[in-house]
């Protein structure tokens, strides 16, 4: 199939998610898209599919005009896009989910079960994966689902197969059988587009590329003629930081100490020093094991192995009470569902760790509440009407005032915050930023998760790569730029995935 | 621009009288349902009887209370009428066997916590869902009290019997006994719900217990607090119901209390989704479940479609709840 895409675009409201991009496939071709999160891949690729309509721009087939592209017109065009994340029905077995909407019946229209296991067995042996069709899908590895998903792309006549991120959950061993029936699809002349962050997988599979950067086409070429350097500047631009970096860089004594902190599936071995007044950054991509890692850190979330000490004592991993007691404090990503309790006022949103942590006396009195909230408002800038009123008629970004002040109440050493400004206007923002800096001046010490450059810059003193599961660079002030957190992120510096295996985490 | 309203303080009163009624909207249908009762039988509104009221409503009514922080957690507990109907059926052969009252007081409370906590143990270690834990050992606890009762009554004893049921028959000062027990532990719970960490942390797991565990909070400790708070309350039920009764039928003591209570809860104001609500809701919510008995009686509908009635007020209450929700 020859794919072009032409002048495509498409706006949600302001935002132009795709802009007048150019995109073109041509037969048996593997082409690798790249862009980072945001980028409008996946916006482009569900205009493709069908499930968005474009605002503007024209699709052709091999040099046919589709007009208003459907979900079912681009499945009947031979258009097969794999999901990064599994649509799988769970209760189902194999081959249910294979054939799910899709099923073979016979005249009486009577599900043809022999014909669907047949067929279901084919196509699990054409691409060398040694499972039962009759076996229920939630008996299977994350990995293996993964592999189903494919395998139904392939139980259909296609001619195109989108690949959203698929390696994400596969291992090394899997990584390469899908790489060999990419290649045998092409021969027999599919083409594929593969979306990944991976650098060694882009540039051992694919032959072209095409870079999108802020929903704008950006280059396309083949992978043969650049190198690895050179993508990541593409991907990332020369976009100029216009944020300053003004707390002067402290290293007072080291007050976190982290070493071997391994969860199965999610990170191993990550071994840190946190120094007092620090901010520290963690940052990544996608599937990098990051979040656990926090919720780790704060004990939220099961270690198999490694420690962790603050100030000389080992922490109890696990009780999320003896880490906040120890002096641990922490702000969740999505604030929605691990932050807010929507049925409490905004007040006593802001008062309930204080109550673990702190309040000894047996009645709650609300005066003292009053002053609490009072002296933090003073800090947060929180701004609200009535304290009285529910936490949800807030703004989001006084929302995480409120969120943030809750854990400064504590009076805590160390400041864990994960994703701070997400979901948040750009002014909330800086006013978080100058509250990093603030506290870090104080003599607090800060681990900040988090993806977006500009706020990496602007706060961090140092800054941690995460890569599968693993720190894979650690960048001081110096070496902080976007195309270095990159290069790191997208596991760049690491070779080729067949000539030496990428170390997943197990 | 356009002016919105020609006279803004008009609004500001219609939008106050408005939260008012949806934070107390247990009153206004406290109220509503007074003035209904009033109409059908004008000599309704009297001293003598609201305190007659206050005392049927008492012994589900403490239940109610229970089954109010549960649902505030975010739970439900259907094994309240099977706990009455052990520990009422124990609590008997305890009197009668010791003649003592606070001995068996002491009995029933702890008693009630303790089956009270097993549901709460299975719920938070066992992570079963409530209404499944609870409409087990609904059958398992009456099983047990019916096959150790033989079908037969525990009756008390009739040299115990004349003064044992002056605890729930008398009154201090014309105030039944059931009322004044009724409203003090009212009281106790109220306070502990809205004065209390404890009670904060009830309202935080039932709002969202994701955030409130990373808040700190022990959600499973939280969770078996509730439930054997809850079975202790339903355990002084049960030893009020025995003053009241001095004779247990096994298989029928203490039944349907769950339904009561949880439709006591509903038009209290608690919201069902939990997180919601207050304790006082649910008081005047078990007043208001007696008092629709009572309406119905006097308006001449037979009794046996009371549990139509409850049944109805309790989706009623919840569509309401959605409704408010929404907007």
């Amino acid at each position: 199939m020859i794919l072009e895409m032409k002048q495509i675009s498409r706006y949600f409201g302001p935002v132009k998610a795709v802009d007048e991009v150019n995109f073109t496939v041509g037969e048996a071709e593997i082409h690798g898209l790249l862009g980072e999160n945001g980028a409008g891949k996946s916006t482009l690729m569900n205009i493709l599919g069908g499930a968005l309509q474009p605002n503007g721009g024209q699709i052709f087939i091999d040099g046919q005009l589709i007009e208003d592209m459907t979900i079912h017109k681009s499945n009947a065009l031979g258009i097969k896009f794999i999901h990064q994340e599994l649509n799988l029905v769970n209760d189902l077995t194999v081959f249910e989910n294979l054939f799910l909407g899709q099923e073979l019946t016979n005249q009486f229209g009577i599900l043809d079960r022999k014909a669907m296991i047949a067929r279901s067995l084919d196509v699990l042996k054409r691409i060398k994966v040694d499972i039962d069709p009759i076996e229920i899908v939630s008996n299977l590895e994350p990995s293996r689902k993964q592999l189903i998903e494919i395998a139904r792309a392939l139980l259909f006549e296609s001619k195109l197969i989108i690949m959203d991120e698929p390696t994400t959950a596969l291992t090394n061993k899997e990584i390469d059988i899908l790489f060999d029936i990419m290649r045998s699809l092409k021969a027999h002349g599919l083409s594929i587009i593969f979306i990944s962050h991976k650098m060694p997988e882009l540039f051992a599979i694919c032959e072209k590329y095409t870079v999108l950067r802020d929903g704008k086409f950006i280059e396309t070429g083949y992978l043969k003629d650049i190198n690895e350097q050179k993508a990541t500047n593409l991907l990332v631009g020369r976009s100029i930081v216009n944020s300053q970096h003004v707390k002067e860089i402290v290293h007072g004594p080291v007050v976190m100490q982290v070493a071997g902190l391994t969860s199965k599936g999610h990170f191993r071995d990550i071994s840190f020093d946190l120094h007092e007044g620090e901010v520290l950054a963690i940052t990544g991509l996608h599937g990098d094991g990051r979040g656990e890692l926090s919720e780790s850190l704060f004990g939220a979330r099961h270690v198999e192995a490694g420690t962790v000490t603050v100030h000389g004592k080992h922490l109890k991993l696990g009780n999320i009470r003896d880490v906040m007691r120890a002096g641990v404090g922490m702000v969740p990503r999505n604030r929605k569902e691990r932050s807010i309790i929507k049925d409490m006022s905004i007040l006593n949103n802001l008062s309930i760790a204080f109550f673990i942590a702190k309040h000894k006396k047996i009645f709650i009195d609300k005066q003292e509440e009053i002053e609490r909230f009072k002296r933090n408002q003073k800090i947060t800038d929180i701004r609200a009407g009535n304290i009285d009123d529910d936490i949800t008629s807030m703004s989001g970004g006084n929302q995480q005032k409120v969120i943030v002040s809750r854990w400064l109440e504590l009076n805590s050493d160390i400041y864990i915050l994960d994703n701070p400004t997400q979901g948040i206007d750009v002014g909330a923002k800086f006013e978080i930023y100058k509250l990093i800096e603030e506290l870090a001046r104080r003599g607090k010490s800060l681990v900040i998760f988090s993806s977006e450059f500009p706020e990496i810059y602007k706060v961090a003193d140092r800054c941690l790569v995460m890569y599968e599961g693993q720190i894979n660079a650690e960048l001081d002030r110096e070496h902080l730029t976007e195309i270095n957190v990159m290069f790191y992120a997208t596991g760049a510096n690491k070779e080729g995935i067949n000539a030496n295996n990428i170390q997943q985490p197990v | 621009m356009r002016i919105i309203s020609s006279n803004p303080f008009k609004n500001l009163t219609w939008e106050k009288v408005w939260a008012f009624v949806s934070k107390y909207s247990y009153v206004v249908s406290f109220i509503g349902l007074l003035t209904i009762a009033t109409i059908i039988n004008p000599r309704y509104f009297s001293y003598a009887n609201l305190s007659t009221l206050l005392l049927q409503a008492s012994i589900k009514g403490i239940i109610a209370l229970g089954m109010a922080i549960l649902i505030i957690c975010g739970m439900i507990d259907l094994s309240v009428g099977s706990i009455v109907a052990l520990v009422a059926g124990l609590g008997v052969v305890v009197l009668n066997y010791t003649g003592n009252p606070w001995a068996t007081l002491a009995f029933c409370m702890a008693f009630g916590a303790l089956l009270g906590s097993i549901n709460g143990l299975l719920v938070a270690f066992g992570r079963i869902a409530p209404f499944i834990v609870t409409l087990a050992t609904m059958s398992a606890y009456r099983s047990i009290i019916v096959q150790l009762g033989q079908g037969g009554p525990f009756n008390v004893n009739s040299d115990i019997l004349p003064w044992f049921r002056m605890i729930a028959a008398g009154n201090v000062w014309g105030i039944p006994n059931l009322a004044l027990i009724f409203i003090a532990i009212m009281t106790v719970v109220a306070v502990i719900m809205s004065r209390t960490k404890f009670g904060r942390y009830v309202y935080a797991v039932g709002s969202n217990e994701q955030a409130a565990r990373l808040a700190g909070i022990n959600v499973n400790m939280i969770k078996i607090a509730c439930f054997t708070i809850t079975g202790l309350l339903a355990g002084i039920s049960a030893f009020l119901l025995m003053s009241r009764l001095t004779s247990i039928t096994a298989p029928n003591a203490g039944s349907q209390f769950e339904l009561d209570a949880i439709a006591g809860v509903a038009i209290g104001g608690i919201a069902m989704t939990g997180g919601r609500g207050m304790i006082a809701g649910s008081f005047m919510g078990a007043l208001m479940v007696q008092m629709i008995e009572g309406v119905l009686i006097a308006a001449r509908i037979p009794p046996f479609l009371n549990g139509l009635v409850k049944g109805i007020i309790i989706i009623f209450t919840v569509l309401l709840q959605r409704k408010k929700a929404n907007n």
